[in-house]
């Protein structure tokens, strides 16, 4: 009884250990392939329960998802020869099972080392062939997809890879170089600066010296108007005189003479050297005036 | 042993790996057991295990069968219970099946079978932020400097969850890709200063296309370009420029303030000369006309005595010209030898006293109010106070009397 119980039960464990060794689950984020003694029989299983025979067959699983290689920044010479310091990064999945554990051996930083010399090696050709306009602004995209399709090529055949996509992050200039575009950029700026200050003054010369001509036309215009009106004054007090004094010349030159006498000697300081002999002294020496 | 009990298998309602884990305990321990719960299904199947023959069959069977049944209930309910989740209204679940992607749930309670469903919950409302800043060439080979904040959500929990390594990582490589592509596509004016907004747009429109190649089930909400600026080396030039427009403005000011103050100024005097003259043809006209009346009124009477008239005006002239002048007379007759008359001396000595002046050539003819010398003034002033006296004394006398 006790014997029979115990085989049931040592077969129990081992079928339980067999069944649990001919399931496995491939998870929706990985790849597997499965091996006969170390062959390849069946690649790209797709996710979900799959079975195998224990001990034979062996799976081996690797990552589907996509996966970033961030190689290190590279020194690049342009078609100038202008160096220029290159980050990029590329975007890869595994595509073949098969191929990539042959090739890799399902080891993805062996995968990363053969994809990062390869890109490297494009970019350095890509961008010998280019100017630094080229590739900073004008034909990055286009660059960027020949690379990526030149890779894909390459990469999917030897290495079971799919290279979605080849990105450069950053295109920098060394140091020594960045420095001399950046006194470069000041005397840009001092152009400018001093632009504007000239600018200033020559809108300030302007200004000022309009604000003087109107200030001397002003001028000039209030005096011949002022000239005009003064003139016409004289005229009308000339026509007066003349309307008046013409109705007896005589009297007025009289008059006139009188009042100027008067004026003439208006004070002590006049000296007047008379003869008694004239005629307001006439009855000075003689009161009949004889 | 006493509750072992053995072969009771044919019985057992539960599958065969459960039967041979039961043995028949004694009452008192069914209790123990039951409280104790799973843990003592599993300390049974040791001892069922380990092990013989004890009693035979009888009541202890049934106690096995029920207590079996209860266990495996209990397992059951707790297995529900543990497959049993709540998504969140910002959440979905996204549900994997023996690896396999099944399906993506929405919020509410759900349920999903441990170990065999994998659950992964992820919010899909909240908006995320990545913030991103470099120094980057632009268009004509200026460098500047640029923080960006990228604002995204996930749109695809599936393929954010497995189709992407590090979709964050993913993300951070993408925009420093797509911002330095529309940065060298742009130059640096357009960068730093009017051209920023299209640049944000640009980047999220370039970068959305990355993401969706990748197809990470990210969405771009918004990329700010929350500052571009020149690099710390040559901020100071740039500065200067921004000074440099404030300075062209000032000067500009500056002369527009003196253009307002003088030409206000200058017709202010325009002003002033108009009216000067205006007065002064006002101040001629009106001299003339007084002039002119005076003389015609004069005239007037004039023409009705001539003769008197002229010379009543003579004599009033050389009158008033007398007064004010100083006089030498000189009595010459008519033949007699030259004069000597030192002017120049007679005018320097004018103004003190002219009628100490030459009384022996010539005889002066002082104006009455002149003629007093300081001798008569005193003798004048003795006799009028004497005068004064004397009318006092007598008026005083008069009034005594009465």
């Amino acid at each position: 009884m006790s014997g029979r119980q115990m085989s049931i039960l040592i077969g129990l464990v081992v079928l339980l250990a067999i069944v649990s060794n001919s399931i496995y689950v491939v998870n929706e984020r990985e790849r597997a392939v499965l091996l006969k003694f170390g062959e390849v029989v069946s690649t790209d299983i797709q996710p979900g329960l799959h079975f195998k025979i224990p001990v034979v067959n062996d799976v081996r699983r690797f990552e589907s998802r996509l996966i970033t290689l961030d190689s290190s920044p590279q020194r690049y010479l342009t078609a100038e020869k202008k160096a220029l310091i290159v980050d990029s990064y590329v975007k890869w999945r595994v595509a073949d099972a098969g191929r990539f554990y042959t090739a890799t051996g399902g080891d993805e930083f062996s995968a990363n080392s053969l994809l990062a010399s390869r890109v490297d090696n494009g970019l350095r050709n890509k961008f010998g062939e280019r100017t630094v306009y080229e590739v900073v602004s004008g034909e990055r995209d286009v660059l960027m997809a020949e690379i990526t399709k030149e890779l894909d090529d390459i990469a999917l055949n030897e290495l079971g890879i799919h290279v979605l996509d080849v990105r450069v992050k950053g295109i920098d200039l060394p140091p020594e170089v960045s420095n001399a575009v950046y006194s470069r950029m000041s005397t840009e700026r001092e152009r400018e600066a001093r632009d504007h200050r000239s600018r200033g003054r020559e809108l300030a010369e302007g200004i000022e010296a309009d604000a003087d001509r109107q200030k001397t036309v002003i001028e000039a215009n209030a005096y011949r108007e002022a000239e005009q009106i003064r003139g016409e004054g004289d005229a009308i007090a000339a026509e007066i005189y003349a309307n008046a004094y013409n109705q007896d010349p005589e009297f007025y030159s009289f008059h006139r003479s009188i009042q100027a006498y008067k004026s003439s000697f208006a004070g002590k300081d006049d000296l007047l050297v008379i003869d008694p002999e004239s005629d307001f002294f006439r009855y000075l020496k003689n009161p009949d005036g004889k | 042993m006493a509750w072992n009990e053995p072969g009771n298998n044919g019985r057992d309602p539960w599958g065969g790996g459960n039967r041979n884990d039961q043995g028949p305990p004694d009452l008192d321990e069914v209790v123990k057991k039951l409280q104790q719960g799973l843990n003592g299904l599993f300390g049974k199947s040791g001892g069922g295990s380990g092990g013989g023959s004890d009693s035979g069959d009888g009541p202890g069977f049934d106690f096995s069968g029920k207590v079996v049944g209860v266990f495996a209930l209990i397992a059951l309910i707790a297995y529900g219970a543990l497959g049993l989740y709540k998504v969140d209204e910002q959440e979905r679940a996204v549900v994997l099946r023996f690896g396999q992607f099944l399906e993506t749930k929405t919020p509410g309670l759900r349920w999903n079978a441990p170990i065999i469903d994998e659950v992964n919950k992820v919010n899909v409302t909240r908006v995320r932020t990545h913030t991103s800043q470099g120094v980057m060439l632009t268009e004509d080979e200026n460098i500047v400097d640029v923080t960006l904040a990228v604002q995204y959500v996930i749109s695809s929990p599936q393929d954010f969850l497995l189709n992407v390594r590090e979709p964050e990582v993913t993300l951070t490589h993408a925009t420093d890709s797509a911002v330095r592509h529309v940065v060298g596509s742009a130059e640096m004016t357009a960068v730093i200063s009017e051209g920023r907004e299209a640049l944000g747009v640009d980047v999220q429109q370039r970068l959305q296309d990355y993401l969706d190649n990748y197809v990470a089930g990210l969405r771009i909400v918004k990329v700010n370009l929350e500052n571009s600026q020149p690099p710390s080396q040559v901020q100071p030039a740039f500065d200067d420029v921004i000074k440099a427009r404030e300075d062209e403005q000032r000067l500009k000011n500056q002369a527009e303030a003196y253009s307002n103050g003088v030409i206000p100024e200058s017709r202010g005097r325009a002003q002033r000369v108009l009216e000067e003259a205006n007065a002064y043809r006002e101040q001629v006209v009106a001299q003339a006309q007084g002039e002119a009346d005076r003389f015609l009124k004069l005239l007037a009477e004039y023409r009705k005595a001539p003769e008197v008239t002229r010379q009543r005006l003579y004599i009033d002239a050389v009158q008033e010209v007398m007064q004010r002048s100083s006089k030498v007379m000189v009595d010459v007759d008519s033949g007699s030898n030259i004069m000597y008359l030192p002017l120049d001396r007679i005018a320097g000595q004018v103004a003190p006293s002219i009628a100490n002046q030459n009384r022996a050539s010539a005889s002066s003819v002082q104006q009455s109010a002149g003629a007093l010398t300081p001798g008569d003034i005193r003798g004048l002033t003795d006799q009028v106070i004497q005068e004064i006296r004397s009318r006092q004394t007598n008026d005083s006398q008069r009034g005594s009397i009465r």
